[in-house]
């Protein structure tokens, strides 16, 4: 991709590098800073002297808006999408903001539709259920 | 959204640093040098997670430095437009309001409120519907879509919007008190 202004995450259209790239979920990124900030503690005296604004504003987000908590739940997470022929941007955005309804996921997500996938409603349907099963089982 | 990706950097050392803890002196300098910095390119930089490659040392010509290539894993947040994401409301007046998601800076106009919610002065500023059923003040919760970003040399400012279907307010700190 070549111009900044043809970017659209809805159309998944995002250079190429962040296509490849794994994508995390707000969940898997909490783990990560979370054991950083474990590791920089036993370090320093001081570790809100050794971090950085974003990365302390970071953790508090994803602190803040993680859907699941407990590793397990992260990793089943992962692999329940991982089995619908996501893209990880779009496996992401399901996993951040758990839509409800297959309405909502679509809205959300509106590259689902677009990409001529064998996604119909009923495939969208299961996924948002087995998500909300490990929610409820977390 | 958050990323993890593989990055490379030259870093310069200076010699005194040559020795047996060489790696481990160029990797804190690294971290020290990236961790809360930000590209147009690739967004803010979060942390450092692993160090993928130290590649072969250069000396520079005449100052005795060495240049060394250095591959690293990170955790980077890179807003994109048309992302819908999670943000935490930081400041309401009457041209808008701005929330933070992590890092970035989101600011939300007025024009891309819904037109039923009216902002209404006060101690604690906030857009509220008529019938009072839906308010945005400081400390909200709100589900926002990324319509445009303001990418500089070392800063993301974003532009988004809740006027849409399944945007709004997802959590209302008054809600609980």
């Amino acid at each position: 991709m070549s111009a900044e202004e043809e970017e659209n995450a809805a159309e998944l259209k995002i250079p190429d590098e962040f296509l490849k790239a794994k994508c995390l979920m707000n969940c898997e990124v909490s783990l990560i800073l979370e054991h950083k900030y474990e590791q920089l503690q036993q370090m320093a005296d001081d570790p809100m002297n050794q971090m950085s604004q974003v990365f302390e504003k970071s953790l508090q987000y994803v602190k803040r808006f993680s859907r699941y908590k407990n590793p397990d739940a992260v990793r089943q997470v992962r692999e329940i999408l991982s089995r619908y022929q996501l893209a990880e941007f779009e496996l992401c955005v399901l996993g951040n903001l758990c839509p409800e309804t297959v309405e909502e996921a679509i809205a959300m997500v509106p590259s689902i539709k677009t990409r001529g996938r064998a996604h119909d409603d009923e495939a969208i349907e299961k996924m948002l259920n087995d998500l909300s099963l490990i929610k409820k089982f977390e | 959204m958050f990323f993890h990706m593989v990055l490379e950097r030259n870093m310069q050392l200076h010699p005194r640093h040559f020795g047996r803890d060489l790696r481990d002196k160029l990797v804190a300098k690294l971290m020290k040098d990236v961790e809360g910095t930000c590209s147009g390119h690739h967004g803010f930089i979060v942390a450092i997670t692993g160090i993928e490659s130290v590649g072969k040392g250069r000396i520079r010509d005449g100052t005795g430095f060495v240049v060394f290539p250095v591959k690293y894993q990170c955790v980077v947040f890179r807003p994109f437009k048309g992302e819908i994401l999670e943000a935490v409301v930081t400041m309401v007046n009457k041209m808008g309001f701005f929330a933070e998601a992590g890092p970035v800076q989101i600011f939300v106009s007025n024009h891309l409120i819904p037109d039923d919610m009216e902002f209404q002065p006060g101690d604690i500023p906030n857009y509220t519907t008529s019938d009072g059923s839906v308010k945005i003040q400081k400390e909200s919760e709100v589900r926002l879509k990324i319509i445009g970003t303001r990418v500089d040399a070392t800063e993301i400012f974003c532009i988004g919007t809740i006027k849409d279907d399944f945007l709004g307010v997802i959590s209302d700190p008054g809600a609980n008190s």
